[in-house]
């Protein structure tokens, strides 16, 4: 890409020297025929076969320049071909939305609102003539109010801390630790402010109900460990950069806080924590190359990849982007399924039931009494009424 | 640490490097085209001119007049050349912002980047922006290239001439903006063998027949038809049966040929022919991507229609838009397992092994140890709100 960027740099330099030239003779071959005119209104025709010959010099120029031009531009586009290697247009042939026009703008919609775009949002739905959300819009609209004074110069935590104290019961329950961190942010920007008596008198009003949970382990645990961490703070008040706590007051503490709330806000509304429209395309970038080979294949069959049960490849995902547990028998390579569910063996081992069953009819008769059979994986024995069934 | 494949993840973009490309050379051609012919006939004027030189057939003032006439059309020339090169300069342009926006893939290390990050929500809205042009939302696509900075992404007047001459001849039946553009592209027509030219012609033939003016649609076929009758001799011949029929027809090949819905057809081959020719897909970029994503993401569990499956986070269970749309979407494959806790949605795998508690259900060490940090030493099974002892639980092998 970087070098297509040069070749357009070149191109332009061209493109620009070819014109001007062209443009130079046929100026020139204006001004020979200005003279002439002049000099045939004196009745001196003389002029009349100069102007001629540099009309078709200029003819020539202009001809000569502009073919030049196109050769550099097919030069060019040459360069823009060999770019790309995959051939889009075995997918492209898909008409699987033809139908879902309105399923797909309110997708687009949605994404706008929970981006925050508020006025392309409504731009959109006056163009599409599509309803917009309000309901869905008043609660984003909130939502990036109380992010924006997150994110804002004076790193305003009020709107969002009264939020989530008002939500403490959902938030609890949904096992998010939204209301400590939010504390602690202001907590750290009150001693940082140097208003450490206020900072104190915070810490005693907020802090206890998450020292009290801490008699029971876990998550408050660590939190009862931080609070002794943030009371450590208040030692070094005055001169913060050079202490142990430093790092407590990195700027990417707020960004880190403002995407914390708004991920809590819409897991509270039964929402995606990120917008699904931005992760599907990004998904959809990483499966097109192995669609596009694979949809290169099906044409010779006259079928349509999208017209297939399943892809007949897999698209290598990121973890980020794996919502559901997929087991895919290591024996048979199949995708498990209810009627072929996944099977532990007592060694902890787990192939599916139908690779199970055959590992079981493979006993060679008199071989193993018992009935017992070698895990394909370590010396383990088990026995078909072993094997325990389990649910992902 | 996910590497990026640039070659990969660059193939989407394949259309937003050649379009301008062909707009490109279209331009140099036509102003290439028009200046040669220009040139020529000032040249082949001056020398009818200057053969009769002896200014017995042309008087002072004719000469005159001829001479000025010349220099207009070389100023016309010299202007046209101009505005070529100012059009020409900003497809360069262009060309070269979105080549240096695409180049910087190749600086970032890892796909967690947040640079990339950015780089992605960039790719959306380009996407979107394509998506809003073709349909003709021109608004939102100013809007949303505007605010991303993407105004060198939109191909907006390209968009204008399809969207424009779509509606000519879908409400206005009027074949003229078409048939323009059709004669200014007649080499590339014929190179990818587009009929759409003789469609058009032939629809202007019918709209005469219909309105009676027989004698006039005679005329019209020799001067138009017949020039197409190497390849659609037998369809202009059904063409000529018309002038024995009349517009109410009820008979099946000439009804087809009266029926108000060429108007509609003539726009969607006008818009697949123009797109082929600027190396544009049929369907739009966000379609593309979507089918390939949804596809990508969809499991059993999305299409189980059991809730307690669905995952909030899942674009595919999204029950109202994005999962309607992979509904009739191939499923994904897999021949690895991939297994997700679903108290945490963290990865399961040897660092934070999956575990079996005693009524089958799997949840990772790290979930559990931390509900049994809270509930002193048990845990309770979401699902089924069994509560079994931590030490129940039993650490399974997955290959």
């Amino acid at each position: 890409m970087e070098s297509l960027a040069r070749d357009c740099h070149k191109l332009s330099k061209h493109q620009a020297a070819s014109t001007q030239k062209a443009v130079a003779a046929v100026d020139s071959a204006i001004r020979e025929l200005e003279a002439a005119r002049a000099a045939a209104a004196a009745d001196n025709m003389a002029g009349l076969q100069q102007a001629r010959r540099q009309v078709e010099r200029a003819q020539r120029t202009v001809g000569e320049q502009l073919k030049e031009l196109y050769t550099n531009v097919a030069k060019y586009s040459k360069h823009v071909d060999k770019a790309f290697k995959l051939d889009l247009g075995y997918v492209a042939e898909s008409r699987a939305f033809e139908d879902k026009r309105e399923e797909l703008a309110q997708s687009i919609l949605q994404h706008f609102l929970r981006e925050g775009d508020f006025e392309t949002a409504r731009v959109f739905a006056q163009e599409a003539r599509l309803a917009l959300p309000a309901e869905m819009q008043r609660q984003f609209e909130d939502m990036y109010a109380m992010v924006a004074a997150i994110r804002g110069p004076e790193h305003e935590l009020g709107p969002a801390l009264e939020w989530a104290v008002a939500r403490r019961a959902e938030l609890e329950a949904a096992g998010i630790a939204l209301e400590f961190a939010l504390h602690r942010l202001r907590f750290l920007q009150l001693v940082e402010g140097g208003q450490t008596i206020e900072a104190l008198r915070y810490a005693r009003e907020w802090f206890p109900r998450f020292g009290r949970a801490a008699t029971q382990g876990g998550e408050a645990a660590a939190q009862l460990e931080e609070i002794e961490r943030l009371m450590g703070v208040v030692i070094y008040a005055r001169r913060l950069e050079a202490s142990p706590y430093a790092g407590q007051f990195a700027a990417q503490r707020w960004e880190d806080g403002a995407r914390a709330f708004a991920s809590a806000f819409c897991r509270l509304l039964g929402l995606a924590a990120e917008s699904p429209l931005s992760v599907t395309i990004d998904a959809g970038a990483r499966a097109l190359p192995v669609v596009c080979k694979v949809a290169g294949l099906l044409r010779d069959k006259r079928t349509e990849w999208s017209q297939q049960n399943e892809l007949p490849a897999e698209v290598p995902l990121p973890d980020t982007m794996r919502f559901h547990s997929v087991f895919a028998c290591p024996v048979s390579k199949e995708q498990a399924s209810p009627d072929n569910p996944p099977m532990m063996m007592p060694c902890g081992h787990v192939i599916c039931k139908a690779s199970l069953e055959k590992l079981a009819r493979g006993i060679r008769p008199g071989a193993s009494a018992s009935g017992r059979f070698k895990c394909p994986y370590c010396p383990g024995m088990s026995g078909l009424p072993d094997a325990k069934r389990v649910h992902f | 640490m996910e590497k990026i494949n640039v070659e990969h993840m660059l193939a989407i973009e394949e259309p937003f490097m050649k379009a301008p490309v062909e707009q490109l050379k279209r331009a140099v051609r036509q102003s290439q085209k028009q200046a040669e012919r220009e040139a020529a006939q000032v040249s082949a004027a001056l020398d009818g001119m200057a053969g009769s030189s002896s200014s017995s057939e042309l008087g002072p003032e004719e000469m005159d007049k001829a001479l000025g006439g010349l220099i207009d059309r070389l100023k016309t020339l010299k202007r046209k050349l101009e505005e070529a090169q100012h059009e020409e300069a900003q497809l360069i342009q262009r060309s070269k912002q979105r080549a240096t926006d695409l180049s910087e893939l190749d600086r970032f290390e890892s796909a967690a980047q947040p640079e990339f990050q950015r780089w992605c929500r960039a790719r959306l809205d380009r996407v979107l922006v394509d998506y809003m042009l073709r349909n003709g939302n021109v608004e939102t696509a100013q809007r949303l290239a505007a605010n991303s900075k993407l105004e060198h992404f939109a191909d907006t007047s390209l968009f204008a001439l399809v969207m424009a001459t779509e509606r000519e001849l879908r409400e206005e039946h009027s074949c003229r903006g078409a048939l323009q553009w059709c004669a200014e592209n007649r080499s590339a027509l014929t190179k990818v063998e587009s009929p759409l030219e003789f469609e058009l012609r032939m629809q202007e033939f019918i709209e005469m027949v219909r309105s009676g003016k027989t004698l006039a649609a005679i005329v019209y076929a020799k001067r138009h038809l017949t020039s197409w009758s190497d390849t659609q001799l037998p369809r202009i011949e059904r063409a000529m049966m018309l002038l024995a029929f009349s517009s109410t027809t009820q008979c099946p090949p000439y009804k087809a040929m009266f029926d108000e819905a060429r108007w509609a057809a003539l726009a969607s081959d006008f818009r697949a022919v123009i797109f082929q020719l600027f190396h544009l897909p049929p369907q739009p970029l966000l379609h593309l991507l979507l089918q390939t994503g949804l596809s990508a993401l969809k499991t059993p569990a999305c299409v189980s229609g059991d809730p307690a499956e669905r995952n909030r986070d899942c674009p595919a269970c999204q029950p109202e838009t994005l999962g309607r749309l992979a509904q009739g979407l191939p499923l994904s494959h897999h021949v690895h397992s991939n297994l997700v806790c679903r108290i945490t949605g963290e990865r399961m795998n040897e660092d934070n092994p999956p575990m079996r508690l005693p009524n089958g259900h799997v949840y990772s060490l790290a979930a559990l140890t931390d509900m049994a940090a809270e509930l002193g030493g048990q845990v309770k099974c979401p699902h089924t709100a069994q509560v079994f002892a931590l030490a129940e639980a039993k650490k399974m092998f997955i290959l």
